[in-house]
């Protein structure tokens, strides 16, 4: 489809930025086999400030997904595997006392990387969950009385098997809220599988590969996002379909102001990263899904099966003004 | 430490333009100010600028309240105040720069900015000219261009930014004007402004001691401008009274205390014809009004006459006033002296000035009467080698026998000291006069302007019978300062004489074109006060104006304003441009014959009309593309023009 109407009034050093971030996505799709979608929906979601839910069954890429992000941008990375005996302090830090000096001295724990993967999140006690938690709504982490601020920019990408698996304490919906996007990855297509099992070790690759942009570009490109204009009749839209979640007969629990505000931002960086000249219609059907999904709370006697097909609903009755 | 401190240089775009505005907003302040002011506010300003730009942190709080605490005392030490306008301005110049060094964010941006409107409106406290306007207009411009700077984002060119700033003022200016015109005004003022007492100098003091000071400043600042109804008189006759000096310590003439003394108008017997005539007096902050000699009546609220017939306000004249005056040139004053006044006028300190006391007695001597003698004074001023000069060289102990004999040269008040004092050795009562003389006649206005450097000393001695009478012992020495005045002398190549270098005619032209200018703007617009404005209110046809009526007016003004800009705007925004691509698009999907669903996308819809309409694929394409950047993308017009062009040539 021709685009004549991509960004072009770009001020010089915003190419730089561009050609980036159109690297970074290449990169990533190069590992993560035809999940475009997904890829793009995953850049969105950093590049509108968000952290990021991915909910899967194990094996579909959770974890290479969230470490080629690190990489590809040039983030500084850890991975925190949540375990049913994991502690708040294995996450933040802990003083040590040192014998020689005669004081303590703070040990940053994981969290204190610009991309944090939390895998697993939902095996973790509550109390290991909300040190994460806090810490993605803060940017800042308490420990011992003192306040420490997070490396900036910062990002977690939590992972969580599907909640029917048994030994899970499964996130409460107040606290999936602050996850922006929840995606799925779901099987790769045919063509993808196989060259998966044939192609080499997606983590060998993930070891070849250089940083596409640097966080000081990021950060850029997340200012850059946050100015994309929406148009009167594109945030008439938005509240048309907040509105729609509301007072559905299908949705017990609609979504928040905040809610409506995590799509409108999620809605621009995701029309930055399809370069259109504004926030379309279609940016925002295709992150609705991975917005809503998680903050709806379905009605009790839907005959809607997932959250996606909830959504596709919403999306299907509201007309575009 | 808890707040953050670093900067990301999302400042950056931005920041130039606060810190131009407040450059601007404080250029009027920086002749008044100590120089570090402006350096330290440069300073902190490029400093600031550097660590946006190098995205490096800002000083820690103990480094600035070090700063504050600096600042603060430079300012105390250099004013030993802080209150008044100077300092306050001073003051709010340092912080202006000192909160540079704490602007994180936006918010700390916006206080910027007011401090800046601030600091522009202060300079009004100092001074208000016609230049004043435009500056006001540029820096309030300038400001409201940084404040859309900062909110706009970054790609918006900087000439749009402006045009928004402009227009935004063109909105609220009607609003303003009617606020000037309407709001009563009342005569005394609530509030006064406080006066920069360092610098208020200008005008006559109220002491004489010819010699002390040895050279005079030729000041063409204006003292007051004076119109005439019906003939301006001769210059000989223009001799603007102000206040009289009457005590003599042999170096110093002294007066009384502007408001002492029996008003004495009743003393005053008037002949002849009247000139009447209103005066626009530059503000001295003294209590002496001017008029010419003889004032008789005027329209100055709290203005006496005093015992020797000097006018004077009972408050210091702080702000531009206007007055109307009738004054009488032939007059008599005081024709019954009593013993007890007339030795007053006759004190001379005991063994100063021996020679010239010894010298004026031989003189009467040979003279048949007063009369006679004081013509042969004036005569010898005029024959012997006297000189009119405006540097004199010092006198030393003496000062009037130093003068007469010695060095015979000086300027009026020389020549006033000198005459008074022999008038009063042979018994003649004498005093002195400060006030102006002259004026130079402005063509382009009809009106007479009166600079500082007219000021004059004459005198006048009291006759038996006639009362007091004026002498101008400077106009026999050089008769040129009186009949043509001191700036026509001036640039009649007499000016030379003096030192001074001579101005080019056109220059001189220019000068009464601009200052004509500004009698205009005092008159209309400074001086638009309650008399003004009650004549304004009766020309437009309120008839009895009092400050409800005004008020209930300006409500009305104010709210027909408002919703009339409202309805404007309204207008303007009531058919969005954007409405008109839905119109073009709604036409396209007619004529494709396919229904869209209900949610279903511009671009989901072309997908299937792609394929299902009569329409070829490229051009479905093309017209959602062009539809999508015009109703949601750009404000880029041209958008819509080739949406419009692309619907229009379907078939």
């Amino acid at each position: 489809m021709q685009r004549g109407s991509t960004i072009e009034k770009l001020p010089v050093g915003k190419d730089a930025q561009r050609v980036a971030l159109e690297n970074a996505r290449k990169a990533l799709g190069s590992i993560i086999l035809g999940k475009d979608r997904q890829i793009t929906l995953a850049l969105s979601c950093l590049l509108a400030r968000g952290h990021l839910l991915i909910e899967d069954l194990p094996g579909l890429g959770k974890t290479i997904l969230a470490q080629s992000l690190a990489t590809v941008l040039g983030l500084s990375f850890c991975r925190i595997q949540f375990t049913s005996d994991l502690l708040p302090a294995d996450i933040v830090g802990v003083s040590v006392f040192r014998k020689d000096s005669g004081e303590f001295e703070f040990q940053p724990g994981p969290i204190f990387s610009q991309l944090v993967l939390a895998d697993e999140v939902n095996r973790a006690t509550p109390k290991a969950q909300s040190a994460l938690l806090e810490a993605m709504e803060e940017q800042q982490v308490s420990v011992d009385g003192n306040t420490r601020a997070l490396p900036e920019p910062f990002f977690v990408v939590a992972t969580q098997n599907p909640a029917d698996q048994i030994g899970t304490f499964p996130l409460p919906e107040s606290q999936l809220d602050r996850f922006l996007m929840r995606l799925e990855l779901g099987y790769p297509d045919e063509a993808n599988e196989r060259e998966l099992i044939t192609g080499d070790d997606r983590r060998e690759m993930l070891r070849n590969i250089d940083a596409a942009t640097t966080p000081e570009v990021l950060q850029a490109l997340q200012r850059s996002a946050a100015r994309v204009r929406m148009s009167e009749p594109l945030v008439d839209y938005i509240q048309a379909l907040v509105r729609q979640t509301r007072e559905s007969p299908h949705i017990e629990i609609g979504l928040s102001p905040r809610g409506a505000r995590a799509l409108a931002a999620a809605a621009k960086a995701y029309a930055f990263v399809e370069r259109h000249s504004g926030v379309y219609p279609d940016d925002v059907q295709e992150v609705f899904a991975s917005i809503a999904g998680h903050r709806l709370k379905p009605a009790g006697n839907t005959n809607f099966r997932s959250a996606a097909e909830l959504c596709q609903h919403v999306l299907d009755s509201v007309d575009i003004p | 430490m808890a707040r953050p401190r670093g900067t990301d240089g999302s400042l950056l775009p931005s920041l130039p333009w606060t810190l131009a505005a407040l450059a601007f907003a404080l250029a009027p302040h920086y002749q008044f100010q100590p120089i570090w002011i402006t350096i330290a506010f440069i300073a902190c300003g490029a400093w600031r600028y550097t660590i946006e730009k190098r995205r490096g942190s800002l000083p820690s709080v103990w480094i600035r309240a070090f700063l504050a605490l600096v600042c603060f005392l430079g300012v105390l030490t250099t004013y030993s105040t802080i209150s008044g306008v100077g300092p306050g301005s001073a003051l709010l110049a340092i912080m202006a720069a000192l909160k540079l060094l704490e602007t994180r964010k936006r918010r700390d941006q916006f206080v910027l900015l007011f401090i800046a409107i601030f600091l522009v409106m202060s300079s009004l406290l100092r001074e208000q000219y016609l230049w004043s306007l435009p500056y006001l207009m540029l820096a309030i411009l300038l400001i409201m261009t940084a404040w859309i700077r900062m909110s706009a984002d970054a790609t918006e060119p900087a000439r749009q930014s402006f045009a928004t700033g402009g227009r935004l003022i063109l909105y609220a200016a009607p609003i303003a004007i009617a606020m000037w015109i309407f709001f009563p005004r009342i005569s005394t003022p609530f509030w006064a402004v406080p006066i920069d007492t360092s610098t208020a100098t200008s005008g006559l003091s109220d002491t004489m001691s010819p010699g002390d000071i040895s050279s005079l400043s030729l000041s063409d600042a204006v003292a007051f401008r004076v119109k005439f109804e019906g003939a301006i008189p001769e210059p000989r006759l223009r001799y603007w009274r102000g206040l009289v000096l009457h005590r003599f310590n042999g170096r110093t003439w002294s007066g009384n205390e502007p408001m002492i003394g029996k008003r004495s108008r009743e003393q005053v017997s008037i002949r002849g014809e009247p000139t009447r005539y209103e005066v626009t007096l530059e503000p001295t902050h003294q209590q002496w009004v001017f008029a010419l000699d003889m004032p008789y009546s005027w329209t100055l609220s709290n203005t006496f006459m005093g015992p020797q017939q000097q006018l004077a306000r009972v408050h210091p004249i702080d702000q531009r006033i206007a007055y109307d005056a009738v004054s009488y040139s032939e007059y008599s004053i005081d024709t019954d002296l009593s013993n007890y006044m007339r030795t007053w006028y006759l004190r001379l300190p005991e063994g100063s000035n021996p020679r010239t006391l010894k010298f004026a007695q031989e003189m009467r001597r040979s003279a048949e009467s007063d009369t006679e003698f004081i013509v042969s004074v004036l005569e010898r001023f005029t024959n012997e080698e006297y000189f009119y000069t405006l540097k004199p060289p010092p006198l030393g102990s003496n000062p009037v026998d130093r003068f007469l004999f010695d060095t015979r040269r000086g300027f009026c008040e020389h020549y006033a000291s000198a005459f008074a004092v022999m008038m009063r050795a042979v018994g003649i009562p004498s005093r002195i006069v400060l006030g102006y003389q002259g004026g130079e006649l402005n063509p382009l206005g009809g009106y007479l302007i009166v600079r500082q450097a007219d000021a004059h000393a004459w005198t006048e001695v009291w006759l038996e019978g006639a009362g007091w009478r004026r002498v101008d012992p400077t106009a026999a020495v050089a008769p040129e300062r009186v009949n043509s005045g001191i700036s026509a002398a001036m640039f009649g190549g007499f000016g030379a004489a003096w030192g001074l270098a001579t101005p080019s005619l056109l220059l001189h032209r220019l000068t009464l074109t601009w200052d004509a200018l500004n009698a205009k703007w005092n008159e209309w617009v400074l001086g638009y006060g309650p008399d003004n404005q009650d004549k304004f209110m009766k020309w437009l046809g309120m008839d009895d104006p009092d400050w409800r009526k005004m008020m209930l007016t300006l409500v009305g003004i104010v709210i027909a304003l408002t919703l009339l800009v409202s309805v404007l705007l309204m207008l303007r925004y009531r058919s969005p441009p954007r409405d008109r691509a839905a119109i073009l698009y709604g036409r396209f999907v007619r004529k494709t014959g396919i229904e869209p669903a209900i949610g279903e996308t511009p671009d989901a819809f072309a997908d299937r009309a792609a394929t299902d309409s009569p329409l070829p694929a490229a051009t479905v394409r093309t017209i959602t593309a062009s539809y999508l950047d015009a109703r949601y993308g750009s404000l880029d017009p041209a958008a819509l023009g080739r949406l419009e062009e692309e619907v229009s040539s379907l078939r």
